[in-house]
Parts: C-alpha cells; sequence; structure tokens
C-alpha cells in the first residue's frame, strides 16, 4: 500500500557528495528513493559577463579558473575559439604540448574522482592511496607549469611552457610509476567483495537512456556511447596521436570506475607518445590585438566530458558574448532519473559516479516563471554588492 | 585477507608521505608562481618605473599603482618616473603571471612564497614596502642621490629582446 503522504529528504546545499554546494531532494518510500531533483547555482560568478568587459588575453586567464580540477580545457577552448576567429593557427609544438597537459590533467582529474568515489562508497584507503598517487602527476604540473591548478599554459595562438629533457625525463618516470598504481587500483576496484557490492548493477543507465538525457564524457561511455571529442573531432594534437576510445556496454557504476581507470592507461600511453615525438618549432603564432567580427564554437573533451565553447566576436578588442557549456550540466539529467529505485544509501555514489564539478556546473539558468520577475540591471547588483560588502567589513 | 595485511605491513615499513608542514615545508619549484616581488638593480634602484602595464594587464583588477616624478637628488628608479605607490590585493590576484609578462623592467616577479594568510580584507593589500625585494649587497637603498644625466633611459637595454 502506498500512502499519500511523501517524505522529502532534502540533502545539501552544504556538501552532498562532493565538498562543494548543490542542494537535492529525494522523494523516498521508506528507503527506497522515488523522485529526485537538484537545485543548483550557489557558486554562480557571472563570468561570462565580466568577460565582455575584459580583453581576450585577460579573459583566457578568467576562463581558466572556472574550474579548479579542469582548468586547461576551459583555456584550450575558449583560445582555439578566438584562434578560429582569427585564422591563426598555433604551431605543431604548442598543440602537442596543449594536448600533453591536458592529458596529465585528465590523469589528475579521474584519480581524484577515484579517490571522492571511493571515499563516498566507505573505501578511504583507496581514497588516501589514489590521492597520494595523484601527488606525483601534481608535482610534474608544477615542475611543467609553475601551479598546481590553474597551470595557464595557453596564450592565444600557442602556449606558454616548453619542455625540455630533464622534464622530459621527470615525467616519463613519473608516468611510469603511476602506471603501476593504477594496474593495482584496477585490481582492487574489479575484485575486492565489498567494493564491488557498491558498484555492481547499482546506478545503471542504458544506452538509450544515456542518448535520450544527452550523457557526456565517461558516463556515456560507461553505457556504450561511444562518444569522444577527441576522436570524434581532433582539435590540438589528437589528429597526429589519436586516442582509443574506451567504452563499456553494462552502464553501472562499476563500469564508470572501470572505463576512467582505463582512459588513465590511454592518457598515459598518449603522454608518452606525444613526449617521443615532440615537433621542434616555434611555441606561439602572432595574433592580432583585435579579433575580426564573426562567431564560432569549439569543442574539447574535458576529463568530465564534451565542453563547449561559443565565442562571439565585434571586431574589437573585447569579446561580445561567450557562452560555456560545461559537461556536468549535460549529466545531471541522466543521475537524476537513474536515481529512482535505489537506495537513499547509495545516492552519494551514484552522485559522485558522475564525477560533478558544481563549480563549473553553476551557469545561468533562466527560469520562466509566470508571476514572480527577478531582474537586477548591472549597475543594481553592482551596487548591490558594494553595499553587501560594507556590512561584512 | 593476508593479502590485505601485506599491504598494510608494507606500507608501515615504508616512510610516510606526508609532512609536517608548519615545521617542515616542501620546496617548490623554479615555474612556481607565489607571492610577487619586485625587484631592484644591483645598485640597490628600484626596477619598478611606474608605468601601470601591469595594472592594465591584470585579470582581476588586483594592481593599483601611482606614479611619480624621479629628480637626481631623490631617485628612486632609472628614468623619468617611479611608483610611489604599488598595491596588490592578494584577495583579487589569481597568480596568473601575466604581470609578469606585461612588465618591461622585469620589475614584477612571481616569487615562492606561497604563505598568504589574513584575518582581515585590509590585511590583504599588500603594500610597496611588503613587496620590495632587500637592497643587494653593495647597493644603496633608495632614494639614492645620482650624478645627472646617467639614468636616463627607464627600460633597460636587453640583449635578446625575444626573451
Ligand atoms: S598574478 Fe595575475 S592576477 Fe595576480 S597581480 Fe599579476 S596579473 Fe594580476
Ligand atoms: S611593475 Fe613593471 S609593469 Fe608594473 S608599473 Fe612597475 S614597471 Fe610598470
Amino acid at each position: 500500500m502506498t500512502s499519500e503522504r511523501k517524505f522529502i529528504v532534502p540533502i545539501g546545499p552544504q556538501h552532498p557528495a562532493l565538498k562543494e554546494p548543490g542542494h537535492f531532494e529525494f522523494t523516498v518510500d521508506g528507503e527506497i528513493v522515488t523522485d529526485a531533483s537538484v537545485r543548483l547555482g550557489y557558486v554562480h560568478r557571472g563570468i561570462e559577463k565580466g568577460a565582455e568587459e575584459r580583453s581576450y588575453i585577460q579573459d583566457l586567464y578568467l576562463f581558466e579558473r572556472i574550474c579548479g580540477i579542469c582548468s586547461h580545457v576551459h583555456a584550450t577552448a575558449f583560445a582555439l575559439g578566438v584562434e578560429r576567429l582569427a585564422g591563426v593557427e598555433a604551431p605543431l609544438r604548442a598543440q602537442a604540448i596543449r594536448s600533453l597537459v591536458a592529458e596529465m590533467e585528465r590523469i589528475h582529474s579521474h584519480m581524484l574522482w577515484l579517490g571522492v568515489a571511493a571515499h563516498e562508497g566507505g573505501f578511504d584507503t583507496l581514497f588516501m592511496y589514489s590521492w597520494r598517487d595523484r601527488e606525483i602527476v601534481m608535482d610534474l604540473l608544477e615542475a611543467f607549469t609553475g601551479n598546481r591548478v590553474n597551470y595557464s599554459v595557453n596564450l592565444l595562438g600557442g602556449v606558454k611552457c616548453d619542455v625540455n629533457e630533464s622534464l622530459r625525463d621527470q615525467i616519463l618516470r613519473g608516468m611510469d610509476q603511476l602506471e603501476k598504481r593504477i594496474q593495482h587500483y584496477l585490481n582492487v576496484v574489479t575484485t575486492d567483495r565489498t567494493f564491488l557490492a557498491r558498484t555492481e548493477g547499482v546506478g545503471r543507465m542504458t544506452r538509450e537512456q544515456a542518448d535520450l538525457f544527452g550523457a557526456v564524457g565517461p558516463t556515456a561511455r560507461a553505457s556504450g556511447v561511444p562518444r569522444d571529442v577527441r576522436v570524434d573531432a581532433p582539435y590540438a594534437y589528437y589528429s597526429t596521436v589519436p586516442v582509443r576510445l574506451i567504452t563499456d556496454e553494462r552502464g553501472d557504476l562499476l563500469a564508470r570506475f572501470v572505463v576512467r581507470i582505463n582512459e588513465l592507461f590511454e592518457a598515459i600511453r598518449v603522454i608518452r607518445e606525444i613526449l617521443d615525438h615532440l615537433p621542434e618549432g616555434e611555441l606561439t603564432a602572432r595574433m592580432p590585438r583585435r579579433i575580426p567580427a564573426g562567431e564560432t564554437i569549439s569543442r574539447v573533451e574535458a576529463p568530465r566530458g564534451e565542453l563547449f565553447y561559443f565565442v562571439k566576436s565585434n571586431g574589437g578588442e573585447k569579446p561580445e558574448r561567450v557562452k560555456v557549456r560545461t559537461p556536468s550540466l549535460c549529466n545531471w539529467g541522466s543521475v537524476m532519473q537513474v536515481a529512482v529505485g535505489h537506495k537513499l544509501a547509495d545516492m552519494p555514489m551514484i552522485l559522485a559516479g558522475i564525477d560533478p564539478c558544481f563549480s563549473c556546473n553553476d551557469r545561468m539558468v533562466q527560469l520562466k516563471r509566470k508571476d514572480s520577475q527577478q531582474w537586477m540591471s548591472w549597475e543594481d547588483l553592482r551596487q548591490y554588492g558594494i553595499e553587501y560588502y560594507k556590512k561584512v567589513l | 585477507m593476508f593479502k590485505g595485511l601485506l599491504t598494510t605491513l608494507k606500507e608501515w615499513a615504508g616512510k610516510p608521505v606526508t609532512i609536517q608542514y608548519p615545521e617542515e615545508k616542501r620546496p617548490v619549484r623554479t615555474r612556481f608562481k607565489g607571492r610577487h616581488v619586485l625587484k631592484r638593480y644591483e645598485n640597490g634602484l628600484e626596477k619598478c618605473i611606474g608605468c601601470s602595464l601591469c595594472a592594465a594587464a591584470c585579470p582581476a583588477d588586483a594592481i593599483f599603482v601611482e606614479a611619480a616624478e624621479n629628480t637626481d637628488e631623490e631617485r628612486y628608479s632609472p628614468g623619468e618616473r617611479y611608483a610611489r605607490v604599488y598595491e596588490i590585493n592578494m584577495l583579487r590576484c589569481i597568480f596568473c603571471g601575466f604581470c609578469e609578462d606585461a612588465c618591461p623592467t622585469e620589475a614584477i616577479v612571481l616569487g615562492d612564497n606561497y604563505e598568504l594568510s589574513f584575518t582581515d580584507r585590509h590585511q590583504s593589500i599588500y603594500t610597496k614596502e611588503m613587496l620590495l625585494e632587500p637592497v643587494p649587497e653593495g647597493g644603496k637603498p633608495t632614494p639614492q642621490q645620482t650624478p645627472p644625466g646617467v639614468y636616463v633611459r627607464a627600460v633597460p637595454a636587453m640583449q635578446d629582446p625575444q626573451d
């Protein structure tokens, strides 16, 4: 007998699965979730608006700060878009370095996720180990670019940092170490009985569902959807060093683990290949200060899936409009559907399974309501901000 | 279970990977971008000429520069002008390093200090005195008295302008 009354469990906005703000409401019947909804927007920062007030180069740094984990892909996507508008192509060596940093970033992002997801599953040992080994790639990134996150490698028309012999050896050595550890994690994830109980068959998403809800990235690939921008529309250096598509038919949490870990191996292989055949040449091409008028889109494969940029120029020094669509946002729809029918205790794992990233998530969404309209002009908003901080200080 | 115990034993015998932070510090890499330093020439003159290019470049509007005129009696930097006020708001700064690229005299450099913490918003503004590096050995503190006609060139001649 089902009762008329509903019981709603609110989770968040403070730290529902990851340590970032998002609000979820699960309607439960006993332990079983019957409906799920999500509310985002707690860390909306107005970056797209801010970009309209700054020059293209300043925007490059700004967009890099959309996400602390996958910052390089944002800068790459923006740089690719602006370069296309200007009709400039980055030199080959610059493109290779872009891909190289992108793959290193993918390793660090996936290992971070592996740790977080294991933590949500109550497997803290794996969390500690994977984060310890993640330090290897973080250290390499710091040696390479100067920062552990937000690398600022990209410039419009090229890159800033070069690889020399000693750095190359360091990276190769680091990759050897990592490969061994990752093999170990793959064994643990696929054989540990308690862990399998939490992942096998949980949160299963069929291929049809993944297609219907527009899932992207490893989440889609774990449901057998062959979708990867690096393969479908190669950018940077991926046309010279192709990546193998990694998919899994199972579609459950375990598949998402396996796909991501296998992508780590693939990233290591790509890094080795790029380092072995690093083309010689310039690092930057000359960019005009004013970008010719026009519109363009650019797509790159972020660790979480397809990242999409739209850039519109009116021929000046500042972009007229930049629109960013991040992969996490695409994946919410699917996870909210998949959540239905599972136990409440499985929710953190299912949420963490898509590797959600709230800071890149909170793009502006316009809500269409009939009655209330909350509009604020730029001036009002500014004034409000000034007043607010006067009170805080 | 024995396999699990073996892992424990192996890690127990190994060295800990964590470091005791405030006592022990991890060395940073050469390319690390930490707190800014304003550089001086060997004779103690400041490299910064107050041109505000860094402030214009900064994506976060973190830098404020106010320039004033140099005279030979009171000289802070080569050339006509120097930075009378130079402030960086460390709460705004995103440590991108663009100011370093923009500076014509290589006066501002991102150093290796990452210990930036404050208890109040006003403390986050680092003034010129805090940012300026100490006078190198053999140099004199600014303002210096200099012979006329020597320090007329604000931007030093560089061997390799591509650098
Ligand atoms: S590092 Fe970047 S954000 Fe910080 S002061 Fe320099 S230009 Fe501005
Ligand atoms: S630090 Fe460099 S760019 Fe900034 S005002 Fe001084 S000389 Fe100009």
